[in-house]
């Protein structure tokens, strides 16, 4: 978000009280996480959550994309070779989703990835797209044992 | 010049220091006590009409330290005045050059401040200025506007008619941006709708209704049509509506289209611009340049013919995220699914140029040469890098929303 929305539509009534933008820089307010299991099995289906959290006391208005609202989950080897990416090779509609997040609103995001790798430390992280830079969790580990 | 000039005249209030005594040891020894400047300051002209009989503006020429005397006998003054500030700039005081002026700068001044508090109450007048680089008040009038007007404002104020220039000049304005609040509209500016953002494809005429084209999933519903109003660039600003969805065919299946899923040639839809909204028919906004994120409008292309693109053309975007994109064709007539979607677009174009969320609707076009372009198409999509992005070829467009008069 470059501007545009932040000062003009905060206090205009139109949406919510006030609009606080997520991009370029994530708000102080803003939490993302990725969860998913320790560790699964090999060749099992691991399921992985993205969550989207206002921990502050205004409500945020995030500058995403997408109609459905458009999320990246990447699955990398501990040497940083990526073995999964869920929105490898696909082509997303390039629109700005204004999503609105209250005040301890929560926005979950879910997919699964069948983890037919060679066992294992992986590292999950989740990305969603803004109209600036993206957002990105902290990674997580996951482990697919012998 | 005279953006130098105003640049001296702003700076720096405090930059004289009457203290003879700091005077540069080189100067000629003066009894009067004489404004001594640092050599880093710019001088406060006021206090050097003062200190110098007949001191009628100062400026750099060329670089040169020069300044207007009505009285060439006052050099001295000048030189021990304004010594630091020459050797700051590199110029022994000796090195001043002195034009003769018409007019002392007390005059000017007094002239300026009566001539800026009645001009702008006469419209069309877009800056008044001392202008200490020609020794006269200047008036910047809008062009087309009378200067006539300015001449018997000076008369009845009593400024001599020589003390007064006028030139012609653009209106300045604020350096809008591609998602700034735009008039006329033109494409790849921001819309907003319901709780989205897109772009504008392109400003176009069909069945004599004015109207705009852009992403057809930058409708309230993808495919149908449901009226879906429009603002630029914001429903929360005044005077932000532009017009209303009136055509966007829904998608179908069989035929060419892969079992289960749903398919059209373009995603483009068209919408009809509200009475009194100005647009200019062919206008593309333009910024500084391809492929460097500038978002600041800084001109227009015009359409001036439409075309179609092959594997290896250079083709072009404008849209409200991403500016001004430029790259080539990668891939031609490819039936392109859509993440998230039963929709596949039917023989779209891939392009390796950078796109971002917000970029939709965006106009593709090729360069013909100066600012005249012909318009390719309708940009929707992208892939996750922001490295490619896919367009509706413009004659998929007009074959799914009727003939399009674009320019």
């Amino acid at each position: 978000m470059r501007n545009w929305g932040g000062a003009a539509l905060c206090g205009a009534a139109l949406l919510v009280p006030c609009i606080v933008t997520a991009a370029p820089q994530r708000p102080d307010s803003l939490s993302f996480t990725v969860v998913a299991p320790h560790s699964v099995r090999r060749g099992e289906p691991v399921p992985i959550l993205l969550r989207l959290t206002n921990t502050g006391t205004r409500t945020l208005n995030l500058y995403l994309t997408g109609r459905t609202i458009t999320f990246d989950i990447i699955v990398a080897r501990s040497d940083g070779h990526v073995v999964w990416r869920r929105l490898e090779h696909v082509t997303s509609q390039q629109i700005v989703h204004v999503k609105t997040l209250a005040p301890a609103e929560t926005f979950e995001m879910k997919d699964v990835w069948k983890a037919t790798v060679e066992p294992g430390d992986y590292t999950l992280t989740g990305v969603i797209p803004t109209d600036g830079p993206p957002l990105r969790t902290t990674s997580i580990t996951l482990r697919i044992p012998p | 010049m005279s953006r130098h000039s105003n640049a001296v005249r702003l700076l720096a209030g405090a930059a004289l220091v009457a203290v003879a005594a700091c005077s540069d040891s080189t100067s000629p020894p003066s009894k009067e006590p004489v404004p001594v400047l640092q050599a880093a300051q710019s001088p406060d002209l006021a206090t050097l009409a003062r200190a110098v009989p007949g001191f009628g503006g100062l400026f750099l020429d060329h670089g040169v330290p020069t300044v207007y005397l009505t009285d060439a006998s006052q050099r001295g003054k000048v030189e021990r005045a304004l010594g630091a500030f020459a050797r700051g700039r590199g110029f022994a005081p000796s090195e001043i050059k002195v034009l003769a002026g018409r007019y002392a700068y007390g005059d000017l001044d007094r002239w300026f401040q009566q001539v800026s508090q009645e001009a702008f109450a006469q419209g069309g007048i877009v800056f008044v200025d001392l202008d200490e680089a020609s020794n006269r008040v200047l008036v910047g009038v809008e062009r087309g506007a009378s200067h006539a007007n300015v001449r018997s404002l000076a008369a009845r104020l009593g400024v001599p008619a020589e003390a007064i220039v006028t030139h012609d000049v653009d209106p300045i304005q604020y350096a809008a941006t591609l998602q700034d609040q735009v008039r006329p509209v033109v494409a790849g500016l921001q819309i907003h709708f319901g709780n989205f953002l897109c772009s504008i494809g392109f400003n176009a005429v069909s069945g004599g209704q004015n109207s705009f084209v852009t992403a057809s999933h930058c409708t309230n519903t993808q495919g149908g049509v449901e009226g879906t109003q429009y603002f630029q660039s914001l429903s929360s600003q005044a005077n932000s509506f532009i017009g209303t969805e009136v055509a966007d065919p829904v998608y179908f299946r069989g035929g060419v289209c892969p079992r289960h899923r749903v398919c059209r040639y373009s995603d483009a839809s068209r919408a009809a611009y509200a009475a009194g909204v100005s647009f200019t028919l062919g206008g593309i906004a333009q910024t500084s340049g391809p492929n460097n994120g500038s978002l600041t409008i800084t001109g227009t292309f015009g359409v001036t013919s439409k075309g179609t693109a092959v594997v290896g053309d250079v083709v072009n975007k404008v849209g409200r995220t991403t500016g001004w994109t430029q790259g080539a064709v990668t891939n031609t007539c490819v039936n392109t699914g859509v993440s998230g979607t039963k929709i596949v677009q039917l023989c779209q174009t891939f392009v390796s140029a950078g796109v971002g969320g917000g970029d939709s609707g965006s106009d593709v076009f090729g360069l013909t040469g100066g600012t005249s372009v012909r318009l390719l198409g309708v940009l929707w999509g992208g892939n996750s890098g922001g490295t490619q992005f896919v367009y509706s070829p413009l004659n998929q467009v007009e074959q799914e929303l009727g003939p399009l008069t674009v320019f």
